[in-house]
């Protein structure tokens, strides 16, 4: 239901019940607590009705309602159902349930008491309302793949370019006795250690462009919700991630260099 | 023949070359989605209103259709209003309930029922069997494929207030097996005639939207604003209002395209030059060389940023049919969006735009060459034959 607001010039001669308006709310309007507005549903062909702002309150950040940010106001249930055309009917109730007591039996049971009615433990509501969210994480991924395929190319053809720079070098090294193991070894760690480098100035850039990211939105939807999270987790991920493709394009690059007889890497 | 020397020089590192070619295709594919993500929705969505022939839509002030259950009272006056305003070709009111198929002693979930009036609705289209008449519904093409519904067939249908001893139900017949224009994929939705839906939702006369058929010459979003200006109590919006509010709402998409299609070009330019530099600097003493025998400088540098040119344009094109096909997968995904229409898709082939794309990607590629381009043929010479004795 959505509700229309209006300021209003007089107050009711009866006590006027009160309302909380959202915090978005008083600043558009502008609203303040003790204002008195009055209020009709667009679903009724009801007058309107005069109410008190009784406080203003910050709308918890919920995903869920980002795309549509609908504006809201809070009524006492009375209050509201008299601006409804339908009387003594609700859209949902929140059972509480007694210590012990199974949630699938309970619902199984409320679902018996009347036609059509649906019965959700909070686990399973969350994963039906969460259904965009899961969306928006499988493509995500897929663009994370697609980050790391490029990724893992780039790295792969530097370490390419920098060991082919440098085979008239790993040619006399070889010459002078150093072992095959031993220039696989220094190319694979000179791989992870750029590879180590990389991972972390690409975390500091992830930290600044989220903390971007964050305040952008946040003004944008004007909404407390965070959009871009850098944690530990992601960091570690990140990490090891950059070391494994380290360490294989180190290995692969290490592999052309030391198939070659050291007396043909100085060829160009 | 500098040119094609220098294209030569990337044949004879065929390894490094194919890496190269490799990563560049990845980046232009994902800046082709990036392109295509960026409008496709909104460009889909356009289409998807304009189908049917009934550009605007006109709801309750301020509300987008079917956004709430508000709706428009004297929805048949408030519609002989509407068709009176010259531009106006047809008017078809839509009343939008929810029902329930009952089976047994179980009522199934909500169905999404729309109230139109036969022969003038925009939302779906007949692909078996007939409009309903009354007593008769229309389902959609997945109710019927999963529920197993014909044509002829009889569904026992509850309104909103199915409750404990409440047992408020109505047999209707199938007349019709519609294909629904803005389901998502595998919708059960449910169409009869507007008065029916009326009086069994206890809503006479309510209108939810109407759908607004332009008249040839008449100018779309001028209409929606003498719509609005005529009949205050409601909001009249073209297809560009809708485009936008849909622009509006699927914002972060377009965000996310904006810095993923810059990441790829960085990613492609990074690319390019380092293999440009790269060879460049292998080939220092060949162009010291050529240098000092008298080869004019612009003719070096045109064959270095032909270097890049060419690895950029080989790179777009191998990452043409890979960013198609990506396109699909990454579709597939985003249309699983809770109340996507399945017609629509995320990403849209716009040939100039994809152009755009790929050209800015080759560019990059010439501008990637310039650079250790302009180092090789402004180092001093003398330098560059010591370096190269050595």
């Amino acid at each position: 239901m959505l509700l229309s607001l209006a300021l209003a010039a007089a107050l009711a001669a009866d006590p006027v019940p009160g309302l909380l308006i959202e915090r978005r709310v008083a600043e558009t309007v502008p609203l303040q607590v003790g204002d008195t507005v009055r209020v009709r549903a667009l679903a009724s062909g009801h007058p309107p009705r005069p109410f008190v702002v009784a406080g203003i309150f910050e709308r918890a950040a919920d995903p869920n309602r980002i795309a549509r940010n609908d504006l809201e106001v809070r009524f006492h249930l009375p209050d509201l159902e008299a601006l409804l055309p339908n009387h003594d009917r609700v859209d949902r109730f929140a059972v509480v349930l007694a210590p012990g007591a199974r949630g699938d039996s309970a619902a199984r049971w409320i679902e018996t008491t009347a036609l059509g009615t649906r019965a959700y433990s909070s686990t399973g509501l969350a994963e039906r309302t969460s259904a965009t969210f899961a969306v928006v994480s499988r493509f995500h991924d897929a663009i994370g793949i697609v980050t790391i395929l490029a990724s893992a190319i780039f790295l792969l053809c530097v370490m390419v370019i920098r060991v082919d720079e440098r085979r008239r070098d790993m040619g006399v090294l070889r010459l002078i006795g150093v072992s095959r193991g031993t220039v696989f070894r220094a190319i694979v760690l000179e791989a992870i250690a750029i590879a180590v480098v990389g991972s972390a100035a690409g975390a500091v850039l992830g930290m600044i462009v989220a903390r971007i990211v964050n305040a952008y939105y946040a003004q944008v939807y004007d909404t407390t919700l965070r959009f871009a999270l850098v944690t530990p987790r992601i960091v570690v991920l990140a990490a090891l991630l950059g070391l494994a493709l380290g360490a294989l394009a180190g290995a692969l690059a290490a592999w052309r260099v030391v198939q070659v007889a050291p007396q043909k890497l100085g060829e160009r | 023949m500098i040119v094609a020397a220098s294209l030569r020089a990337l044949g004879r590192r065929r390894g490094r070359t194919a890496l190269a070619l490799a990563g560049i295709a990845v980046s232009a594919a994902l800046l082709l989605d990036m392109t295509m993500l960026a409008s496709g929705l909104t460009r889909s969505f356009g289409e998807l209103l304009g189908v049917s022939g009934y550009a605007l839509r006109v709801t309750p002030k301020g509300i987008l259709p079917f956004d709430s259950e508000a709706g428009i009272p004297g929805g048949d006056a408030v519609g002989a209003r509407i068709a009176r305003i010259p531009g106006v070709k047809s008017v078809a009111p839509v009343l939008g309930a929810q029902f329930r198929v009952v089976r047994g002693d179980s009522a199934g979930a909500p169905l999404f029922t729309t109230g139109i009036t036969p022969g003038a609705q925009f939302l779906y289209r007949i692909v078996e069997g007939r409009e309903p008449g009354p007593g008769e519904v229309v389902v959609s093409e997945p109710m019927a494929r999963l529920d197993g519904i014909r044509v002829g067939s009889t569904l026992l249908l509850a309104g909103a207030d199915v409750s404990l001893g409440r047992r408020d139900t109505r047999t209707v017949r199938v007349s019709g097996v519609g294909d629904f224009l803005y389901d998502y994929a595998e919708q059960r939705s449910l169409a009869m005639p507007i008065g029916e839906v009326q009086r069994a939702t206890g809503r006479p006369g309510e209108v939810s939207l109407f759908g607004v058929a332009v008249a040839d010459g008449a100018d779309g979003d001028d209409l929606a604003r003498r719509i609005a200006a005529a009949i205050p109590e409601v909001t009249a919006l073209s297809t560009r209002e809708l485009m936008r509010e849909m622009d509006r709402r699927l914002l972060y998409f377009r965000q996310l395209a904006t810095i993923l299609g810059s990441i790829a070009m960085v990613v492609t330019a990074l690319l390019i030059s380092t293999i440009v530099t790269i060879g460049v600097r292998e080939r220092f003493g060949e162009i010291a060389t050529l240098r000092a025998i008298g080869v004019a400088r612009g003719r070096i540098l045109l064959a270095v940023v032909t270097e890049g040119l060419v690895l950029a344009a080989v790179g777009c094109l191998a990452g043409l049919p890979l960013g198609l096909w990506m396109a699909r997968r990454l579709d597939r995904i985003l249309l699983s969006f809770p109340g996507i229409p399945a017609r629509m898709t995320f990403f849209a082939w716009e040939a100039e735009r994809v152009a755009l794309a790929m050209g800015l990607v080759i560019a990059i590629g010439g501008l990637a060459g310039c650079i250790p381009g302009l180092a090789a043929v402004r180092s001093a010479l003398s330098q560059a034959l010591r370096e190269e004795a050595e």
